[in-house]
């Protein structure tokens, strides 16, 4: 049913998109969990299934049925309704986890064809297709369809529909991709002697990098983060945690910057293991060098500089001005990511300091409706203008605030006659001066 | 010397300008302009519309546009003179020609230098520089090379830094180029309040949301239109661009005026004038029409309408249309004319329409008169699906270069607006979804505060209230241009001598830049061919009829003139099920209180049951005076000539504009307009003034203010309704020759009517079923019975006369099967008249169509002459294999196989397997299988209600057909059918919500109610609604596939299929399969 045929047959109707992708990662966590705590061989079956092989495993949780029993209970904790079946084949059990009446089905061993009989085609995993022409024929269940003789069968269905048939009944194998959990790569050291001097701790984790980096440039990845952990003969635990702007593998340059926080670690009566994690990895591949053919020399790399003042600075210290696409000068700049994009700056000239709030000017002489200041007073100060430039007209951006909607300022560049440069405005285009009024105020200063 | 603003955009400069050309005339008169230029991009489309708003404000229009070339440089250009004019049409055209239809390329215009170089005689230029650097350097370079002494370099003030420099710089280059620069204004929209429009706007052009919009936005300030003085002053440094632009305006006097319509030369007879051919053709006509000397009052007529015709030189469109017309008749394809000159005497005699204008004493003021300076309209209709032939012909007679199709100028409508506004404000899509489902998909006039209220939505909401405000003032504005469905415009000369012309959406096709009302206004030539599915089904019925019963008939023929009391008599008791026009529900009703005895009584039937006078309040007044209950009124002798030919009621178009002229005094262009303004965009303004106009008219003619006020609310609710009587009388033609074949051979009309599909208000179910009420044997699709279309066959039972009437069998062809291919259809169907087929191999083989179109056809239980039902057809077919080439492998492989035994369909599987496939059964109704289930609740059957009283209590169940709910919805009709009938229920409003759910979607429902009954008419008031929708699905233990007729509102959009009899979309695929989906109308 199309979503506007609900929603106008049930007024005010709740809405909420399908979250598949989120689904799909609940179900590979709780995959990765089954893979862990109740059988190393399980997988995630479609959008909607587990597959546990419970081959000689069940014994350890009381048997199948008792282990059954706490999985479901276990997902009940968690909010999920779930059905399980145990039987021989995976066909078998696909189809009594998804058929069966009650939400747990244990199916005797050899006794999947029993079993599989009055269920609907649709049970065994066809094509659509499929089940269509088998509607069409009047074949609606299983039991039937077992009871034809094969040859016709194949040759009006392809091979799927056997196939399916004698994976349900335990006739054919079936692939099985189990999970495997994977681990944050890390280095363990175990020292001989507990270490406790700064230099022996850089020293060892100096190995420990280069350690690292080398399993990580096998397997493609590069660190974004990365934690060290230091276990102290008394037990205790201390750990510094560095950041990088950018994936590296850059060992010198990622033990520069755990060296600079070595000095935080409280070694005690001495650490007898360290722990090099690398929490967050990104893939990294080979990196193409600009201008290296050419011979030019590459532009150089801001990252690492990044990187060592965000050590010391702190990150959210951080940033580079960017423009914004805004003709109001307030929001014509933010502060950006410092490796991020940024908009190019407008070509017309703005003032290199902008006042925060515009400062209200007084003693303004001009000539109406548009005509640039003669002189102004700011700050006490009287300023003769020698030269000026405008009206540059700017509009409130009238989407963002109501206030904004019929908001005018003419701004003018202006030069007194000692050479200094301001940025004054007018709220209002100067004609009627209406609610606004027509008041005059300095909102940056030239270099 | 004063300033003249010659670069206005209007809203034709799509998705850039946001006001419209009425706008800015408006404003510039105020402003005390004299002339204002209108420059869009690429395009002269507005052009016209600004011709009149500026003959109306007094102020001259100067008619230029901008070209946007390839290299990016923006050129201003005038024509100033016809000539010139022509060029500039020519080089748009060539621009457009460009334009790539496979990739999507729409409107678009690719000129470059050399094209302006070679069209650029006699146009006056300006090139829109940005800054003064070498790019405008070199475009200038460019200009002044190609225009000489016509060339300018366009000075706008645009209020940013440094502005007074770079003007200062470009008219120094200007110099240098012995150019002239030229103050311009580049104007957007006519008042500065219109400026978060025209960001809105810029927004949707750009698809982001405005917050996204960034530097997309205009970036120069102060784009209204500005005054002289103003304008004078900013430019103070720059006198002799001021004095460019009066300049200019003086040398472009081109007047679009100029335009003068021509008409296409016809070859009839060499070294006649077309007056002479015309003349001679119809006189002749006329002599062989009446062998023994024509009468007198035809005679007359035609020598009247000939002078007429003589005096304002329409001889050529006459001889146009007659072409036109003579051609289809050589290839026998059904035509008719309508319009305004279609039912002169002369369109009788050359048979251009079939109506007599004599006989039915259908004397047409409106044809001609002498104060009429308007083209003459005649529409011709052709069978819907041979119009293309038509087309094509044309296209190869007049030539690409004298024929196009006219342009349709799509304009935001409120959902449309509410749904781009919403976006751009970046509203959710949802929020914005639901806000125009509060309103009619024809509705102008924006979403009301109160819907937001219901909805329980914060109007207070900034962007929402935005939204709803700037979506108001988006309405009416166009969006893009796209094709007439059948509007040709034809002339002598080349087509792009007049108007740029631009590759449509179809192949082939090309539309000029201008829609009807524009053409209209210039008195270009205009003829529209127009397709109607009911001329091919009634072309089929005679084909058939004189195939099978050797009467050889026409529209024109004297059975389809004379009125026959037979036809009438079943036209008055409403059996009109597949009759053109008088079939819906709504005329239906209608029709046992009108009681039809005449020709003219259709007429009037045709057009009286539409919103026009529903909405009128006209239809009630009319029946009371037609059933003699009421004395029609007229308050004087000239309201009495006009009005007493429908009893005193304004029923038809013609009517209401005379009124206006006699009894308000209207000049008739005056009427004219009102009858346009009535049909137009936010025509609230523009009625309002006609509305005083029209009251002080008639109260200063005497009228009384009451009736006045009365007549003037008839006229308003015709809106775009309206319907002229001309074509109410063509309809009328075509619904009565379609009631005469219904009457006397249903067998013949129910075939044509099936080959004809999708047409109409009812599914083929229901045909079948009306053609077998009415004694036609109905027999099944079948692999060698059956050809492509449906056919009649050779009655071998003579018993089967009835009534003295010998009705043929009716053999249902392989078109009725779902998804099958003509091709493969007719291949199977050739195949079996070689020989007969034995077996599914036989049928593969022979045919050579493939598998997958056996199974449709097994499927729809074609082998049942095979001795095969359904499925063992199936198991079959499926076991064809892949190829048929290892033909006795294959045989023997099949030969081996083991017996294999199929569960048998259950009677009520193969009725529900019969609508799936073919849309119909043969067998019994559905609810056949479920009677003693239904009658165990007390569930009168719909054959029963005749026998019940009014007021008595019925529960009724049947299969739900059609929804509908018209006008404001304070009612919901729903037909329901089970095997015995059709019965008609009605929900009221305060009924209705409660069972909104069962209504919308039960495939069966059952109605508890009371019975009313009005005369013959039944219906069953509803107090409860019960989904019945699952006993439904029983019959055949699956979905039943429930498919509610063309006309059902709840499904398909509530699109009354007659609405617009005039459109020829080609047939959607859809709303019969139920994949296609179209958004309820009717439904608020």
């Amino acid at each position: 049913m199309p979503l506007t045929k609900a929603r106008i047959l049930v007024p005010g109707l709740d809405v909420r998109a399908a979250d598949d992708e989120g689904d799909a990662a609940w179900l590979a966590r709780l995959g990765l969990f089954a893979a862990r705590r109740w059988t190393p061989r399980a997988a995630v079956s479609g959008a909607d299934g587990l597959w546990l092989d419970l081959s000689g495993g069940a014994h350890l949780f009381g048997g199948e049925e008792r282990m059954c029993e706490r999985i479901l209970a276990f997902c009940r904790r968690l909010g999920f309704s779930t059905r399980i079946a145990v039987a021989g084949s995976a066909g078998a059990a696909h189809a009594l986890a998804r058929f069966a009446a009650g939400p747990l089905t244990l199916c005797p061993p050899g006794g999947e064809a029993a079993a599989l009989a009055p269920f609907p085609l649709a049970a065994l995993r066809l094509d659509e297709a499929v089940l269509n022409i088998a509607r069409r024929l009047g074949i609606e269940r299983i039991g039937e369809l077992i009871a034809m003789p094969r040859a016709p069968l194949q040759r009006r269905f392809g091979a799927d529909l056997l196939l399916r048939l004698d994976q349900a009944l335990g006739r054919a194998g079936e692939p099985f991709d189990p999970i495997v959990p994977m681990e944050a790569p890390a280095i363990l050291l175990r020292f001989m002697e507990p270490i406790a001097t700064a230099e022996a701790i850089a020293e060892a984790s100096g190995e420990a990098v280069r350690r690292l980096m080398a399993d990580l440039a096998r397997d493609g990845l590069a660190v974004r983060r990365l934690v060290l952990w230091c276990e102290r003969v008394d037990g205790d635990v201390q750990h510094i945690a560095i950041g990088t702007a950018r994936p590296t593998r850059d060992g010198a340059h990622l033990h520069r910057l755990l060296s600079a926080r070595i000095e935080t670690i409280e070694p005690g009566f001495g650490i007898e293991r360290m722990r090099l994690v690398a929490v967050r990895v990104e893939p990294l591949g080979p990196q193409p060098i600009a201008g290296a053919l050419a011979g030019e020399a590459p532009p150089p790399d801001l990252a690492p500089l990044i990187d060592r003042l965000a050590m010391r600075l702190g990150v959210r210290r951080l940033y580079r001005l960017g423009a914004v696409e805004s003709d109001v000068p307030e929001r014509s700049v933010h502060r950006a990511d410092p490796l991020g994009e940024t908009s190019a700056w407008p070509a017309w000239p703005r003032p290199i300091r902008l006042l925060r709030p515009p400062e209200p000017v007084e003693g303004v002489m001009m000539v109406l409706p548009d005509g640039a200041p003669m002189r102004f007073a700011w700050r006490g100060r009287a300023y003769r203008v020698a030269a000026a430039d405008g009206p540059e007209r700017l509009y409130g951006e009238w989407w963002k605030r109501p206030g904004e909607a019929d908001a005018l300022r003419d701004y003018f560049q202006v030069e007194d006659e000692e050479g200094r440069r301001f940025w004054l405005f007018r709220r209002g285009d100067g004609g009627n001066p209406g609610a606004t009024g027509r008041s005059w105020y300095l909102h940056g200063i030239f270099a | 010397m004063t300033y003249t603003e010659l670069q206005a955009a209007t809203h034709f400069s799509f998705l850039r300008g946001v006001s419209s050309a009425e706008e800015l005339f408006a404003a510039a008169s105020l402003l005390g302009y004299e002339a204002l230029g209108i420059a869009d991009r690429n395009s002269v489309g507005g052009l016209v519309k600004a011709l009149r708003a500026g003959e109306t404000t007094g102020v001259r229009l100067v008619a230029g546009c901008r070209l946007d070339l390839m290299d990016g440089a923006s050129l201003l250009v005038w024509p100033e003179n016809r000539a010139a004019w022509s060029r500039l049409t020519r080089l748009l055209s060539v621009g457009k020609s460009r334009i790539d239809r496979r990739k999507g390329e729409k409107g678009q215009c690719f000129l470059h230098w050399e094209d302006v170089d070679r069209w650029s005689e006699g146009l006056v230029a300006a090139l829109v520089p940005d800054e003064a650097d070498e790019i405008t350097e070199r475009g200038l370079a460019e200009t002044a090379a190609i225009f000489g002494d016509r060339s300018h370099l366009a000075l706008t003030h645009r209020r940013r830094p440094g502005e007074a420099a770079r003007l200062h710089a470009l008219d120094a280059m200007a110099r240098r180029h012995r150019s002239r620069g030229l103050a311009t204004g580049d104007v957007l929209y006519d008042s500065p309040d219109k400026r978060m429009l025209q960001d809105v706007v810029s927004a949707i052009r750009e698809h982001v949301t405005i917050d996204e919009l960034g530097f997309r936005r205009e970036r120069y300030a102060d784009r209204h239109l500005k005054g002289p003085a103003e304008m004078a002053r900013r430019f103070a440094a720059f006198p002799d661009a001021i004095r460019a632009t009066a300049d200019i305006a003086e040398r472009c006097t081109f007047s679009l005026r100029e335009l003068a319509y021509q008409y296409p030369d016809e070859i009839v007879m060499s070294g006649k004038t077309p007056q002479d051919a015309l003349a001679m053709l119809a006189r002749s006509a006329l002599a062989a029409k009446f062998p023994e000397g024509p009468p007198g009052d035809y005679a007359d007529l035609l020598e009247h309408e000939l002078g007429l015709v003589a005096r304002w030189g329409y001889a050529p469109y006459f001889l146009t249309v007659n072409s036109i017309v003579q051609f289809a008749r050589s290839q026998k394809i059904l035509c008719q004319g309508r319009g305004s000159a279609a039912n002169s005497v002369i369109c009788y005699l050359l048979g251009i329409t079939s109506i007599d204008p004599i006989f039915h004493k259908l004397l047409f003021e409106r044809f001609l008169s002498d104060d009429r300076d308007e083209p003459p309209d005649i529409d011709v209709d052709f069978e819907h699906e041979r119009r293309e032939e038509v087309i094509q012909w044309i296209y190869e007679t007049y030539g690409h270069d004298h024929a196009a199709l006219t342009a349709v100028v799509s304009r935001y409508r409120t959902r449309g607006a509410v749904r781009e506004v919403g976006k751009a404000l970046g509203l959710p899509e949802d929020l914005t979804g639901t806000l125009s489902s509060q309103v009619w998909g024809w509705s102008n006039d924006g979403v009301a505060e109160k819907h937001v209220a219901e909805l329980g939505l914060d109007g207070k909401d900034p962007r929402l209230a935005l939204t709803l405000e700037l979506s108001r003032q988006l309405i009416g504005t166009p969006r893009h241009l796209s094709q007439h469905p059948g509007g040709f415009v034809l002339t002598r000369d080349r087509l792009d001598d007049l108007v740029p012309i631009e590759p449509a959406t179809m192949v082939d096709r090309r539309i000029v830049e201008w829609e009807k009302d524009d053409l209209e206004e210039l008195k270009i030539m205009k003829v529209d061919i127009l397709g109607i599915g009911m001329l091919g089904c009634m072309r089929r019925a005679f084909d058939l009829l004189s195939q099978h019963k050797g009467q050889r008939l026409t529209l024109a023929s004297p059975e389809m003139q004379e009125d026959d009391p037979a036809v009438y008599d079943m036209i008055c008791k409403a059996d009109t099920i597949g009759v053109f026009q008088i079939e819906s529900r709504a005329q239906m009703s209608m029709l046992p209180r009108l009681r039809p005895r005449e020709f003219y009584d259709i007429v009037i039937q045709v057009a009286i049951v539409r919103p026009g006078p529903i909405q009128g309040n006209m239809v009630h007044p009319f029946l009371r005076r037609r059933e003699g209950k009421e004395r029609p009124e007229y308050p004087s002798r000239e309201l009495r000539d006009v009005l007493e030919k429908t009893l005193g009621v304004p029923l038809f178009q013609e009517q209401a504009m005379k009124v206006a002229i006699v009894g308000a005094g209207f000049k008739p262009a005056e009427a004219d307009a009102l009858r346009r303004s009535m049909a137009t965009f936010k025509s609230t303004g523009g009625v309002t003034h006609f509305r005083d106009k029209m009251i002080s008219g008639m109260i200063e003619r005497g009228y009384e203010a009451d009736f006045a006020e009365r007549t003037f609310r008839q006229i308003e609710g015709f809106g775009s309704y309206g319907f002229p009587e001309s074509h109410a009388a063509s309809f009328a033609r075509i619904a009565y020759a379609s009631s005469w074949m219904k009457h006397y051979h249903p067998e013949i009309f129910c075939a044509a009517l099936l080959n004809a599909q999708p047409m109409g208000f009812y599914g083929v179910a229901q045909l079948v079923r009306d053609a077998r009420d009415h004694n036609v044997k109905v027999r099944p699709v079948c692999i060698n019975a059956s050809r492509w279309d449906c056919t009649l066959e050779a009655s071998s039972n003579p018993s089967l006369e009835i009534e003295g009437r010998n009705l043929l069998p009716l053999r249902l062809g392989l078109r009725m099967v779902k998804g099958l291919a003509n091709d493969h259809g007719a291949r199977i169907a050739a195949a079996a008249r070689d020989a007969p087929f034995t077996s599914v191999d036989d049928v593969w083989l022979r045919s050579g169509v493939p598998a997958a179109t056996l199974e449709k056809l097994a499927d729809a239980d074609a082998f049942h002459s095979l001795g095969l039902d359904r499925r063992q057809a199936l198991w079959r077919v499926r076991g064809l294999g892949g190829t048929p080439l290892p033909l006795f492998a294959a045989a023997e492989a099949r030969a081996e196989e083991p017996a294999v035994t199929l569960t048998p369909m259950t009677d009520g599987r193969e009725v529900v397997e019969d609508y799936r496939a073919v849309q119909l059964t043969l067998r019994g109704h559905p609810l056949a299988f479920l009677r003693p289930a239904l009658d165990r609740r007390g569930i009168t059957p719909a054959a029963g209600l005749a026998a019940l009283g009014d007021g008595d209590k019925v529960r009724v169940a049947g299969i739900v057909l059609v929804r509908q709910r018209p006008g404001k919805g304070n009612v919901t009709f729903l037909t329901l059918e089970d095997e015995t009938g059709i019965a008609n229920a009605i929900v009221w409003q305060r009924n209705f919500e409660a069972q909104r759910r069962i209504i919308l979607s039960a495939a069966m429902a059952g109605i508890k109610g009371t019975l009313q009954r009005e005369g013959q008419v039944i219906h069953i008031i509803a107090d409860r609604l019960e989904d019945l929708t699952p006993m439904l699905h029983e019959v055949g233990a699956m979905q039943f596939p429930h498919r509610p007729g063309p006309a059902d509102a709840a499904r398909n959009g509530g699109h009354d299929p007659r609405e617009h009899p005039r459109r020829a979309e080609p047939a959607l695929p859809g709303p019969r399969d139920g994949g296609m989906r179209i958004r309820s109308r009717n439904f608020q």
